[in-house]
């Protein structure tokens, strides 16, 4: 398969060694609930206005980036009608006390230009209080890339502010637009829906490497539910586990293992590969259902489901398989654990009185709290990257989508149409 | 009205009186009568025909191609209930039917699809359904068909019978069905 990312062109990286790009070798990620975003200004782009592609380009960066910051929760955009109050922005020779007066604290310049008949787009972004460049960036995109422009320079903001990037990472789903269930892709935003697998038979439940170079998922192509891995960019696929039903495959966060279900040996338990697929090991040992295991961003523990009890709940285990013990509590059918990247929350699935909602277990208070009311049967949740939102496959309009929701249960969005859609994963 | 039954009338009598007239000019004198002779009786000229058997009932069966028999479904499916994988009463003399007719065709093989209902999670169903298949494999076993004859596979929740959400759709679709897979 040709590979739809085609590197966009840096051709010079202006300022680059800010003090704040040295300080942030190892980020700790701690959800600041309740901090106040980071007040960011964001000005029409400049751009030779007799230039129609140079308007469209202008025009589509900015509205992909302003999306982009303001999904984040960790910007805040200045409103625009605060810019009639202050001069207009002149990039040769930026008022920084304007844009304090107007309470931004980061001023970010984007100008189009022209270069050997080619569009480039450079940004700059300021600290407006100490009035110095943070951050410079030029890039030469083509047409069809200033979607990923506008996502690279979100995420250049987001590891800025010590924040994991991920406005360029993909989603993988399965959908049945074509006519039976094949593995597809999308930008985190909906956009850009790439099929990844052709044939007539079910392929089911994908999980990304933390790479996102390879898929573990589920297969019905060789006439049972086997465990491949599909490398998208290289147009491999190799088998995994291929006696019983195997499913439920979830990478380690250090890529290096693969946690997934099998029946291979007669009854439903948890085995760990290595991250090529390799050397299987089982780790669970019970006559009941243990399935959908998912990794603690430590690498060191493992959430699954088990019914060992009667119905089924929400267990942890370290790595090895040792010391299981159940986490759920006041609920009877309990699964599809996701273990959050800041390693403090765990997201399920409940069912109650038919319906199916999404929930998350703090594991430090104890506290269960709703995330979805909607009567209808939402599955599969999944964390973004920095753990502030969650996307599932929900039947609430009717037909089964995918959606994303924030982690305090706000902002929810439909991210796909066509055809069904689920089983959506972002990390495990 | 009047005037057609005049005119039918005389077309009848006009055409009448030709035909009297044609019957007159061909009159001939009769011929005498044929002399009696005795014919030899009429020999029979045929091959003897080769007659088939009739088919045995194993023999139809061999036959039929693999699809044929799955259309006739000689194999009802069982179903379950709620969140269960255990043999239901009522599926009990399914199965023991099933195993007759699997008994009376010693050479089939034959795979059993698990399945269940919209109201459980992807991950878990996908167990169940094979939960499913398994108690079913193991009662056909019980009933003393080979372990060798059997496959399973679970679909879990993604081929329900019918798409319907209430509680007729579900019970429906809850269930273990049968494929015949080699003859």
């Amino acid at each position: 398969m040709k590979t739809k990312i085609i590197p966009v062109l840096i051709i010079f990286i202006l300022g680059l060694c800010s003090p704040l790009l040295l300080s942030q070798q190892e980020v700790v990620l701690t959800i600041r609930e309740g901090v106040p975003a980071i007040s960011l200004a964001l000005p029409p782009f400049i751009y030779d206005s007799s230039s129609p592609q140079a308007k469209q380009a202008a025009e589509t960066i900015y509205q992909v980036l302003s999306d982009d910051l303001r999904f984040s929760r960790v910007f805040q955009l200045v409103p625009k009608e605060h810019l009639n109050y202050i001069r207009p922005l002149n990039p040769k020779e930026i008022f920084f006390k304007d844009w304090e007066s107007i309470q931004a604290r980061i001023l970010l310049v984007g100008e189009i230009g022209l270069s050997e008949n080619r569009m480039t787009f450079e940004v700059r972004i300021y600290d407006v209080k100490s009035e110095r460049m943070i951050l410079g960036k030029r890039y030469q995109p083509e047409p069809e890339l200033f979607r990923l422009v506008a996502h690279r320079v979100a995420d250049e903001l987001m590891k800025l502010y010590g924040e994991k990037p991920y406005f360029t990472t993909k989603i993988v789903f399965v959908s049945n637009r074509d006519g039976n269930d094949e593995l597809y892709m999308m930008d985190y935003d909906g956009a850009n829906q790439t099929r990844l697998t052709f044939n007539k038979w079910r392929d089911y439940m994908p999980a990304w490497s933390p790479d996102q170079r390879a898929i573990v998922f589920t297969s019905y192509r060789a006439g049972n539910p086997d465990l491949y891995l599909l490398y998208p960019y290289e147009g491999r696929l190799s088998p995994v586990s291929t006696k019983g039903t195997n499913f439920s495959g979830a990478f380690s966060p250090d890529g290096k293992k693969i946690a997934f279900c099998s029946t291979r040996d007669g009854n439903a338990e948890i085995y760990v590969a290595k991250g090529d697929g390799t050397g299987v090991r089982r780790i669970t040992f019970n006559s009941a259902i243990d399935t959908a295991p998912s990794w603690s961003p430590t690498g060191r523990e493992i959430t699954f489901t088990s019914d060992r009890t009667g119905t089924p709940q929400i267990y942890l285990m370290d790595a090895e398989g040792a010391n299981v013990r159940k986490v759920s509590f006041g609920g009877n059918y309990l699964d599809s654990p996701a273990w959050s990247p800041d390693g403090e929350r765990i997201a399920f699935v409940s069912r109650v009185n038919n319906f199916f909602d999404l929930y998350i277990l703090n594991l430090k208070s104890n506290k269960i709290t709703k995330l979805t009311e909607t009567n209808s049967r939402n599955e599969s949740p999944s964390w973004s990257p920095d753990g502030r939102h969650v996307i599932f496959s929900s039947n609430m309009s009717g037909s089964i989508q995918i959606y994303s929701i924030d982690y305090d249960g706000t902002n929810l969005r439909c991210l796909t149409q066509e055809g069904e859609n689920k089983l959506p994963n972002w990390i495990n | 009205m009047k005037k057609f039954l005049v005119m039918f009338l005389t077309v009848v009598l006009v055409i009448s009186f030709a035909a009297s007239c044609k019957k007159k000019a061909q009159e001939v004198p009769p011929p005498p009568p044929p002399q009696v002779q005795e014919q030899p009786p009429v020999e029979k000229v045929e091959e003897p025909v080769i007659k088939e058997p009739e088919l045995t009932e194993e023999e139809i069966f061999m036959k039929k191609t693999l699809e044929e028999i799955n259309q006739e479904k000689p194999l009802a499916m069982i179903h379950f209930d709620y969140d269960r994988y255990n043999i239901r009463l009522d599926a009990v003399p399914v199965l023991e039917t099933n195993a007759k007719w699997l008994k009376d065709h010693p050479t089939v093989k034959i795979l059993i699809e698990g399945h269940c209902d919209e109201r459980g999670t992807e991950e878990y169903n996908l167990a169940l359904g094979e939960k499913r298949a398994k108690s079913t494999m193991d009662y056909l076993v019980s009933l003393g068909i080979s372990p060798d004859r059997i496959r399973i596979i679970s679909y879990g929740k993604s081929q329900p019978l019918d798409p319907g959400h209430n509680e007729v759709a579900w019970a429906k679709n809850r269930r273990a069905q049968f494929l015949i897979i080699e003859k």
